[in-house]
């Protein structure tokens, strides 16, 4: 018999103390733009700013007084928890958004919140190149938190919750520990992006002010560039996105954050201690190889054959940032989106949507299927092949390298394929629901269904600020399932069912008086 | 036979009736933070709602530049790379002689205007990147640049930004002032020059080589009224979580003891 475990009262007062840390750190996340806009004298975005980081703060205060609880968290809860931290979070994160009044509704502003936090970096903002400094600033925050892990920067927040938030960290999509806690984990991750901030900052200044910035312009726009670019976000401080800065420096630091946001965290643990080996024999890093040199022939060949560049220096330098901004995910832009479809010709759009649905690396700060369990699916495959073409008594042995060899079992293929079909369904879903609710092309829906899905950001244009709202909820729902990788929001929606469900788990019935389990 | 039958039954429907007393009460100890929540989220964006329009508007949609010339193409048009010569010429022929470019004629059909020359009008926005001889601009032509000026006085949604990037020669950057940012908004200026689809000096970027500048319109701070109704809720907000502070720090004190 199959018994889902209907959420009691102390179930929920788990939930909303965990949920409440998550709004709490989220408000603190608000908190830090707004002596930017005070200095700035941007003072209706500090009062934005100032206004959603209180409700957000007494909330968690007020969980963390009335809803203080030492019960353990289960793997439900854990995935509960995240879910509902990704969906509630990013309407807290959304209140400064919403006052601001440049979204056309509220759903236009969760829309944003959802994608800055999932790192997707699709925008449907009113005027983005008339925006306040500490707006701008608070939109980057919001996806250096989101592409770290929400419970990451919680983690590293408030400094609790140790072994018992474990559970959260493996819930948000992220299943390597690269330390043996995950609290020493979540500080290495810290350690990691404040190293790459400092450094691409210290490269990214210079750069801008050789470009013609002035120096406190070059620190904003360096400042932002890492931001999107690390948490492979890629929203941008103009509308132009990257092509503002006709800078090929500029372009080229950016394409290696871009490279450092994709590579998983226990890939910069390996490099960190040197093991270099660990890099080249990586089964991610082996496939994204392949996968990105085979995509970039793809991608060159159908510029060439369009004849879309006239000189090979523009050719790579266009094709190959874009390629490296669709596979890592980030959607930083070196051209309009509209001349994807006009000017690009067929065969390279299709390479960058390939390149988009493959995604960075798994627990990584990137989107997408992952290069990993496309790894393994294939694996799969070649490994029932051979299984058929040798003698039946053979044994078949299939193994990978992933920080250590592993023999690959059925249920490690059977996750990544089931992963890899739920991401295909919402490539699916995304492209049916634009082609019903828009006007637009097969082409246009697609590209942007897998854009969107695979948390990417690259646009053709079909996501602007005045898309319907039944679009504009389905993209919320893909973006937040392509971020979690299904599982979290799968087993909340089973959750809310178990509401309406009056199945028990055998062997745990309830004391009738105080409606408590009480053990047989 | 039939007692103990009978008997079992009874004990069944006592079970399950026992059973369903638990659920209906398990039910009403779970329905109330649910609804809670649920009505705490309606309460929060009723709020923002409330404040996002309470929003006062001082500035008028006067367009900041009067006479404009019309768009260079009367209809919105599309073409692909594989598109032929043939309709490309077709659309040629439909240029009107003294419209302007746009940047959604420009991205729309970039094959269209590619080496020639053009007439583009827009804002200045962003910074102005004075380098090698010259400066790289930002001009959009958007609503906010040519209709209703930078949101924020105003509260009238038009969308995204749209523009191209302008080179422009040492000699003809020097007039313009501060670029349009959040407070301001820049130079609208014309110019004149070549529209090339994809930059060999830009690295194949689509830009305007302009030969010629003429600033319509200065550029000009834009106050931003204080939205009052906000800073008077942030301040309520401010000092509700305050006490929740105290709050929440005497309850850990009391459960410490």
């Amino acid at each position: 018999m199959s018994s889902v475990l209907r959420p009691d009262v102390d179930d929920l007062r788990l939930i909303g103390f965990y949920l409440g840390k998550v709004l709490g750190g989220l408000g603190l996340v608000m908190l830090l733009p707004v002596p930017v806009a005070l200095v700035l004298g941007e003072h209706n975005a500090a009062a934005a700013l100032v206004l959603g980081a209180s409700v957000s703060l007494t909330v968690r205060l007020l969980a963390d007084a009335h809803l203080e609880t030492r019960r353990t968290l289960s793997w439900a809860h854990g995935m509960v928890i995240v879910a509902l931290a990704w969906i509630v979070g990013s309407a807290f994160a959304a209140i400064p958004m919403h006052v601001s009044g440049r979204f056309s509704s509220a759903l236009g502003a969760y829309f944003e919140s959802v994608s800055a936090l999932t790192t997707t970096g699709m925008s449907v903002i009113h005027d983005l190149d008339h925006l306040e400094t500490s707006m701008t600033l608070y939109r980057h925050l919001l996806q250096i938190a989101g592409g770290l892990g929400i419970i990451i920067v919680i983690l590293e927040l408030f400094s609790a919750g140790g072994s018992r938030v474990g559970t959260l960290y493996a819930s948000e999509a992220r299943d390597e520990r690269i330390l043996p806690n995950v609290l020493r984990t979540s500080r290495f991750i810290a350690r990691v992006t404040l190293a790459f901030l400092v450094a691409s900052v210290t490269a990214l200044v210079p750069a801008l002010v050789s470009a013609g910035f002035a120096a406190h312009r070059a620190l904003e726009h360096a400042l932002a560039l890492f931001f999107a670019s690390f948490s492979t976000g890629g929203f941008s401080v103009m509308q132009a996105s990257v092509a503002y800065y006709h800078s090929p420096a500029v372009e080229l630091i950016v394409l290696l954050i871009m490279f450092a946001g994709m590579l998983s965290f226990a890939l910069h643990y390996a490099l960190w201690s040197r093991d270099l080996r660990e890099f080249t024999t990586h089964l991610e890093t082996r496939t994204l190889a392949i996968i990105g040199t085979g995509l970039l022939l793809l991608l060159s060949l159908g510029l060439v054959r369009e004849g879309t560049y006239a000189d090979l220096a523009a050719l790579v330098r266009r094709g190959l940032f874009t390629l490296v901004s669709a596979v890592s995910s980030t959607g930083h832009q070196v051209n309009a989106g509209e001349t994807y479809l006009t000017d690009w010709g067929v065969l390279a759009p299709a390479a960058i949507v390939g390149a988009m649905a493959v995604g960075g690396m798994a627990s990584s700060t990137a989107g997408g299927i992952k290069a990993l369990r496309l790894a393994i699916a294939v694996k799969a495959v070649v490994h029932d092949i051979r299984k058929f073409l040798l003698p039946e008594s053979a044994i078949v042995v299939t193994s990978y390298h992933v920080g250590r060899r592993r023999i690959l079992r059925p249920e490690t293929a059977r996750a990544a394929t089931t992963v890899l079909l739920l991401f295909v369904l919402s490539f699916l879903l995304g492209t049916m629901t634009a082609l019903m609710t828009t006007d637009v092309d097969l082409t246009e829906a697609l590209f942007e269904g897998v854009s969107i899905g695979s948390n990417i950001g690259i646009s053709i244009g079909v996501v602007e600020p005045g898309m319907s709202p039944v679009l504009q909820a389905v993209y919320v729902l893909l973006m937040i399932l392509g971020r979690l990788e299904f599982v979290a929001v799968l087993v909340l929606g089973g959750y809310l069912l178990s509401f309406r469900r009056s199945a028990r788990v055998l062997g745990t019935p309830r004391d009738v008086s105080r409606g408590r389990r009480t053990s047989r | 036979m039939s007692g103990p039958s009978f008997g079992r039954r009874d004990e069944r429907e006592r079970r399950s009736s026992d059973g369903d007393r638990v659920r209906a009460a398990d039910r009403r100890r779970v329905r109330w933070p649910v609804l809670g929540v649920v009505v705490l989220l309606g309460l929060l964006l009723a709020l923002t709602t409330l404040l996002e329009r309470s929003a006062p508007v001082t500035a008028s949609s006067a367009p900041s530049v009067q006479s404009l010339a019309d768009p260079l193409l009367d209809a919105p048009v599309r073409c692909t790379r594989a598109d032929s010569t043939d309709r490309i010429e077709e659309l040629r022929a439909r240029i009107l002689t003294d419209g302007r470019l746009t940047s959604a004629i420009a991205t729309a059909c970039p094959r269209l205007l590619d080496g020639r020359t053009v007439t583009y009008v827009g804002e200045v926005v962003g910074d102005v990147l004075r380098r090698d001889g010259g400066a790289w601009l930002l001009v959009n032509d958007d609503a906010y640049a040519l209709e209703v000026g930078p949101f924020g006085p105003h509260r009238e949604q038009r969308g995204f930004n749209g523009g191209l990037a302008v080179w422009v020669p040492d000699g003809l950057h020097e007039q313009l002032g501060e670029p349009g940012r959040h407070g301001r908004r820049g130079d609208v200026i014309s110019v004149e020059g070549t529209f090339q689809r994809a930059d060999p000096d830009d690295g194949g970027g689509m830009t305007v080589r302009a030969d010629t500048l003429v600033v319509l319109a200065p550029s000009m701070p834009i106050d931003e009224p204080l939205n009052t109704p906000l800073v008077i809720a942030a301040t309520g907000g401010a000092l509700l979580a305050t006490l929740a502070w105290a709050w929440a720090r005497r309850r850990a004190r009391e459960r410490a003891r």
